[in-house]
């Protein structure tokens, strides 16, 4: 770095020694820095002589070197490259692509029961009358895994035995479900859902401004308060209270008394639900009388298509309104295509059937990844068989069957849909894997720093 | 035998009337530079009713031409449609050396980009630092990548930045340089000092003049001055953070906040909070003028920003004489000497702690900061920028020899860093530039050659008026002994005719 005075005066004892070999590269690559072959020694000795000081990195330094002078020692020194990579194992990540199979799958059989009804092969009463059977058994499920979360944080020490206990009490309801008539049992598994989603569901549809809108907005804010209090196994009736997770407060009264009470709000509000649909449904029969059918197909498929890439695939137990985007698309996609149903009967079922799977069915798989991974893969199989069933049913031909199902093409779609599940984890895991080496990640002091903060509620106690 | 003096546009989208730091960057930098004898131009686009051309002090003049401005006075990135418009300046005022200016200006993009077309020679200084991660820093870096693949030099205003630009840019290093910003350090004044510099070229450390060391009784306040935009990046979270604490630990101490922005409301909350409306004093936005009179307020200059190119404002700081605390970021730890400094890493923890260790030293009376304005005054000022900057006119321009200007190079590299203009000598360097992207950019590149040439033909070169020079006195030539080194090879009449040729 030249001062005024002594620039000109020290340019000179660089020339002469300039060893500008004659290959064609016209830049230097940021790596040159590192790799470049260290600098002659004949010219180090003549540098010596004049250069007592060696270069720094600062500016405020008056230094004998000019502008453009490049350190080979210090330039870059700071790079990183990829500071934080962690590695993808393959199996891990085969397991954690379940969730967006469970996801699809789910997807996929929604609309196997809406060409079920739609082409009336299916009663639409059957496949409401099953989801709700299956919904309630989930929640029952659900109450159960709760109130063993309880017993465990009480107990501790004795919680491998009320696992083991628990294990076994689960199976029954889980097989209970395996064993209903197939077109059935492709619902089965989507209504398994606790009712904590109630008011997920049920808020995401306040959103949905073409249909359903709840006339009783209190309700809402009960449910929702309820839902954070069940949650948090605390009593805490105010809802902002409610939205903020506090697992680790001890419940004001005892617990038996305290779920009680919840389950007797979940089953009021699902009632409320209920009758709310009811009522809607005349209203929804001809949403879309006016519109084309093949736009309704189209709109419909982007709106699933919208579910199934917003959708909240990370979310833990106790995230509260999982992606309301997703949410909203799904429900929204199901009032339309509820919309072209013949009775009001069918609206009113596909529309409940909507709410089970795309509001609560998605809180229930959270809870069962987080309470027993077994479970959670053989939820994951059942589901991709049975959507594979449900897609080889619909796409036999019922002519040949005269007028039953086509057994056969629904063995073969769901032979063809584990092959397709199991291809697509596995191969898109291990061509994620296969593009980490082309992962270069640049970090330096010229990055913004994280600011480290801790007292950051420290003011907001205080008040 | 003269030293060689250039005919210089300054291209930026960023110029008075709005302030900041390129934009007092680029007037400071003209001034000096029109001091040392050359024609500088200033070409920006229109704000509000300022169209046209117009002169500043000591005959600079500025072009604001009426370019379609976008977002935060950026021009809309049209490739060609500011191209005729350029020609004829570039022509009218016989301009060799075209200097953009700021990596987010698509005004400097497009003068560089037709600057080579048109056979000038380009200078690009980048006054801020990028990441490589997020989309809108993906799409800057190519575009980058794209102009300076065939600009003549770069200059960077700290070695930080020089790192991020040759990374982003893919550069050769060596056609890097750093020049460091400057201040005008008369209008950043200690409180004591009187306006007048005092006389005398070089004056020892213990001269008589400074005032007695400021001593501190225990119960005396200490105030700490920040100054700066209330934004997420200069690291107001932190601060927000660290007063409470500093103001607990430390009584007898007070801060004092100049700036405006989003954060502010978040500051504001925090003294309310914690009641301390009478120890914390914001005063809202302040102009450039006025900071100097905030500044000797204080003692001690906090600076807690999380990314900083190179923090004019510390320098600023620690021209009036005022300790500084800053965070170790960005090109930050080159700029000031340790004796006027503590850093602190970006954590509250030690941001704390770094104030409490200069409240302290400052109460000790170890802190000389009546020192600190001559010493900064001789380490950083615009005219050495201004003769840092000629330096790379000189070498880009030949008028220094290549080996001389480039000097020895480890890295094993071709022939030449003078960049020819030969279109296939350019396309070549442009096509390095990605598997697509390159051949993109060729595609440009030729479009605009051609451009050039139906310009050449409907507005031919000499219906263009040559407009007359700003009549100066030459000022006397107090740098001869620079001047003998440097073959100046023509006097400026000479060189004008040269640079508008296609060589």
């Amino acid at each position: 770095m030249p001062s005024p005075t002594d620039d000109e005066t020290s340019f000179p004892s660089l020339n002469g020694s300039a060893s500008l070999h004659a290959f064609g590269r016209s830049h230097l690559s940021p790596d040159d820095a590192f790799t470049s072959p260290p600098r002659p020694l004949r010219s180090e000795r003549s540098r010596s002589r004049r250069r007592k000081r060696p270069w720094k990195k600062l500016m405020w330094v008056k230094q004998s070197y000019p502008d453009n002078y490049t350190d080979q020692a210090t330039f870059l020194e700071n790079l990183q490259r990829n500071p934080r990579l962690k590695p993808y194992d393959f199996w891990p990540l085969v397991a954690d692509s379940t969730v967006i199979l469970q996801h699809v799958c789910s997807v996929i059989i929604f609309i196997v029961c809406f060409v079920g009804i739609f082409k009336e092969r299916v009663s639409p009463v059957s496949v409401t009358s099953w989801s709700s059977g299956a919904t309630f058994l989930g929640w029952i499920l659900w109450e159960r895994w709760l109130s063993e979360a309880d017993d465990q944080d009480e107990l501790g020490g004795v919680a491998a035995t009320v696992t083991g206990r628990s294990g076994s009490m689960r199976r029954p309801g889980r097989a209970g479900s395996i064993r209903r008539p197939p077109p059935l049992r492709v619902d089965s598994a989507p209504s398994t859902a606790g009712p904590s989603a109630a008011p997920s569901a049920a808020s995401s549809t306040t959103n949905l401004h073409l249909a359903v809108r709840w006339p009783q907005s209190g309700s809402t804010t009960s449910l929702a308060s309820h839902n954070g209090s069940g949650l948090s196994h605390s009593l805490s009736h105010t809802p902002r209270a409610s939205q903020e997770h506090l697992p680790e407060l001890p419940p004001p009264f005892p617990v038996e008394e305290n779920r009680s009470h919840q389950r007797l709000e979940t089953i009021k509000s699902a009632l409320l639900i209920y009758c709310t649909l009811l009522g809607l449904s005349p209203i929804l029969k001809s949403l879309t009388k006016s519109t084309s059918i093949d736009s309704i197909w189209a709109m419909s498929f982007w709106l699933l298509a919208m579910n199934i890439f917003f959708f909240d695939y990370s979310g833990g137990v106790g995230a509260k309104f999982p992606a309301s985007l997703s949410t909203n698309a799904a429900l929204m996609a199901s009032t339309v295509l509820a919309s072209r149903l013949p009775s009001t009967n069918h609206v009113f079922s596909l529309t409940l059937f909507s709410i089970e799977v795309f509001g609560l069915f998605p809180v229930f798989r959270r809870y069962v990844r987080h309470f027993s991974w077994k479970f959670h893969v053989l939820s994951s199989i059942l589901l991709v068989m049975g959507a594979g069933l449900g897609v080889g049913l619909i796409l036999g031909d019922t002519k040949a069957t005269g007028g039953g199902w086509p057994w056969k093409s629904g063995i073969v779609g769901m032979v063809v849909g584990v092959l397709i599940a199991g291809l697509a984890t596995g191969g898109c895991s291990w061509w994620l894997i296969g593009l980490q080496k082309y992962k270069n990640e640049i970090r330096g002091p010229w990055d913004p720093a994280r600011p480290i903060i801790l007292s950051r509620p420290r003011w907001d106690d205080d008040s | 035998m003269t030293r060689r003096t250039y005919n210089i546009a300054m291209v930026s989208d960023f110029f008075f009337p709005q302030p900041g730091g390129i934009e007092s960057h680029i007037y400071q930098l003209a001034t000096k530079l029109i001091d040392r004898g050359h024609k500088v131009i200033i070409i920006t686009h229109a704000y509000d009713d300022r169209k046209g051309i117009r002169y500043l002090t000591n005959g600079l003049k500025v072009y604001h031409v009426p370019f379609f401005v976008i977002y935060r006075a950026t021009t809309f990135p049209t490739v060609l449609s500011c191209f005729p418009i350029l020609r004829n300046i570039f022509i009218r005022e016989r301009i060799e050396i075209v200097h953009g200016h700021g990596s987010l200006s698509s005004l400097c993009h497009e003068g560089i980009l037709h600057g080579r077309t048109m056979g000038l020679r380009t200078v690009f200084t980048d006054h801020s630092l990028f990441g490589f991660a997020d989309a809108a820093s993906i799409l800057t870096n190519k575009l980058l990548k794209f102009i300076l693949s065939d600009v003549d030099h770069s200059i960077c205003v700290s070695h930080t930045c020089k790192e991020n630009t040759v990374l982003r840019a893919s550069l050769d290093p060596l056609m890097v340089s750093v020049i460091p910003n400057a201040v005008v350090a008369d209008n950043f004044r200690p409180k004591d000092q009187p306006a007048t510099s005092p006389p005398g070229p070089n004056f020892a450390l213990d001269a008589p003049h400074y005032p007695p060391p400021q001593r501190f009784g225990p119960r005396d306040i200490i105030t700490i001055v920040v100054i700066s935009r209330l934004f997420y990046n200069k690291g107001t979270d932190l601060l927000i953070a660290a007063i409470p604490r500093v103001l607990e630990n430390h009584p007898n101490t007070r801060f004092i906040i100049a700036g405006s922005g989003p954060k502010a409301i978040d500051l504001e909350q925090m003294i309310e909070t914690n009641v301390l409306q009478d120890r914390v004093e914001m005063l809202g936005p302040v102009r450039h003028e006025e900071v100097r009179d905030v500044m000797v307020r204080g003692h001690i200059y906090l600076h807690p920003s999380l990314t900083e190119a190179f923090g004019t404002v510390i320098v600023e700081a620690a021209s009036c004489g005022l300790y500084v605390v800053c965070t170790q970021v960005g090109g930050i730890p080159e700029v000031l000497p340790s004796h006027m400094t503590t850093f602190s890493k970006p954590e509250e923890d030690d941001v704390v702690l770094a104030t409490g260790k200069a409240i302290t030293a400052m109460r000790a009376g170890k802190i000389r900061t009546e020192k600190f304005h001559d010493q900064v005054k001789k380490m950083y000022s615009w005219q050495n920028v201004a003769l840092r900057t000629e330096r790379v006119y000189d070498g880009i321009s030949g008028t220094i020899p290549e080996d001389d200007f480039y000097g020895l190079d480890p890295g094993g590299y071709n022939g030449s860093r003078i960049r020819n203009f030969t279109l296939i000598d350019r396309l070549k360097r442009y096509y390095g530039c990605g598997i697509w992207a390159g051949k993109l950019f060729c595609l440009v590149v030729v479009v605009d050659y051609l451009f050039f040439l139906f310009l050449e033909w409907w507005f031919p070169r000499e219906n263009i008026d040559i407009c007359h020079d700003w009549p100066y006195k030459r000022l006397v030539d107090d740098d001869a002994d620079a001047d003998s080194k440097k073959g100046a090879h023509s006097n400026r009449s000479s060189t004008s005719q040269g640079g508008t040729k296609l060589e």
